[in-house]
């Protein structure tokens, strides 16, 4: 199963969604497979603080469906916030990892997951999170988008996907900053709302 | 704490706007704790370590929500990679409530390295703070700390020590 496959599916679910995503190649994946959702995606290179930075914005935010892209790696490095997100039990976050089972953007050295011992699945159910399932197809994932976009309550999927990245996509240019600017002036102009507000005169 | 200090500071958080509080619990904010879980007018979330809840706090900023981060000072330095990345790297703010662990007249030998680390982890990281011991002044150091986080859209941080938390 491959990974832009999976987006290109998941976007095309996706209209008026807030998404924060992980770090390494998948970040221009999804760049490239949500057009549409770019101003609505916060493109971040922070391992282990996607899913946590996501559950902030859907306690911000609890009327608006909030959909985070975890990887593997990402996951690992603080599988504290499945235990969180167990006993918050946020009512609009859709958590997909994306487990390819390595570290792809530093050229491929396994992660636990590749072991085939270690299911990050399995310990979002220890945490409590029921709704918590792996994708081996692209059927599969499909209709974890469908259950896990709908849902009352968290959602995991954990796609296992392959290591190869889509070749031949356009990169994008924009970093932290630029990026961070872009999300908030949209959650703004959908909320109603000001975060980052005019100076004073004084 | 003493009940007063504890209401000084849920005052300085509604008056800064806070509705959502990111905790690890810690011995020297243990009045603290249960005050915020019992207030109507703030969202408590436990966290499994303090980096956590810095990229939660990351999270309720741009959600456009106010959001706090408590915890004893030696959660400075388990936050100190998503602190790094969201503020240096994205400009994502997050204000922290930190008691002041370690400073002189501790009692106890394992928080020594949490006085030696707090303000050099601060300065290394460029984030501005206060030390207040004097309650009168808890209320308008929150409030100041959330002014200038938002106009620098980078971290602050007010660690409270002294009478006030022994």
């Amino acid at each position: 199963m491959k990974r832009y496959d999976c987006m290109t599916r998941l976007a095309a679910r996706l209209t008026d969604e807030l998404v924060i995503l992980s770090l390494g190649a998948s970040v221009d994946e999804w760049y490239n497979a949500a057009p549409h959702m770019r101003a609505a995606s916060l493109f971040q290179q922070q391992l282990g603080c996607v899913t946590p930075q996501a559950l902030g914005l859907a306690a911000g935010l609890p009327h608006r469906r909030i959909v985070s892209l975890d990887t593997d790696g990402g996951m690992m490095f603080n599988l504290g916030i499945l235990a969180t997100l167990g006993n918050e039990r946020p009512k609009n976050l859709f958590v997909v990892v994306w487990d390819n089972e390595c570290y792809q953007s530093i050229g491929g050295p396994p992660t636990h997951t590749a072991s085939g011992r270690v299911d990050i699945a399995a310990i979002a159910r220890g945490c409590g999170i029921t709704q918590a399932h792996t994708a081996r197809t692209i059927e599969e994932f499909e209709a974890h988008c469908v259950a896990g976009l709908a849902a009352e309550e968290p959602y995991v999927v954990v796609a296992k996907v392959a290591g190869a990245v889509q070749p031949d996509i356009r990169r994008k240019h924009s970093d932290g900053r630029e990026d961070k600017y872009i999300f908030v002036r949209h959650v703004e102009a959908t909320e109603g709302v000001v975060i980052m507000g005019p100076s004073e005169h004084n | 704490m003493k009940q007063s200090a504890v209401d000084a500071v849920i005052r300085g958080l509604k008056r800064a706007g806070v509705s959502i509080v990111c905790y690890l619990p810690d011995s020297l904010f243990k009045e603290l704790y249960p005050a915020l879980d019992a207030d109507p007018d703030i969202r408590t979330i436990r966290v499994t370590n303090e980096g956590e809840g810095a990229a939660i706090c990351g999270g309720v900023f741009l959600s456009g929500k106010r959001a706090a981060l408590v915890m004893e000072n030696s959660g400075l330095r388990a936050s100190v990679e998503p602190l790094a990345r969201m503020g240096l790297g994205a400009g994502i703010p997050v204000v922290m409530l930190m008691s002041y662990r370690g400073e002189l007249g501790e009692n106890n030998w394992w928080a020594i390295p949490h006085g030696i680390t707090m303000e050099p982890v601060l300065n290394a990281l460029r984030i501005p703070y206060r030390v207040v011991r004097e309650e009168e002044t808890i209320e308008q150091s929150i409030l100041d700390a959330y002014n200038w986080s938002y106009n620098a859209y980078y971290h602050s941080a007010v660690a409270l020590g002294g009478s006030i938390v022994r």
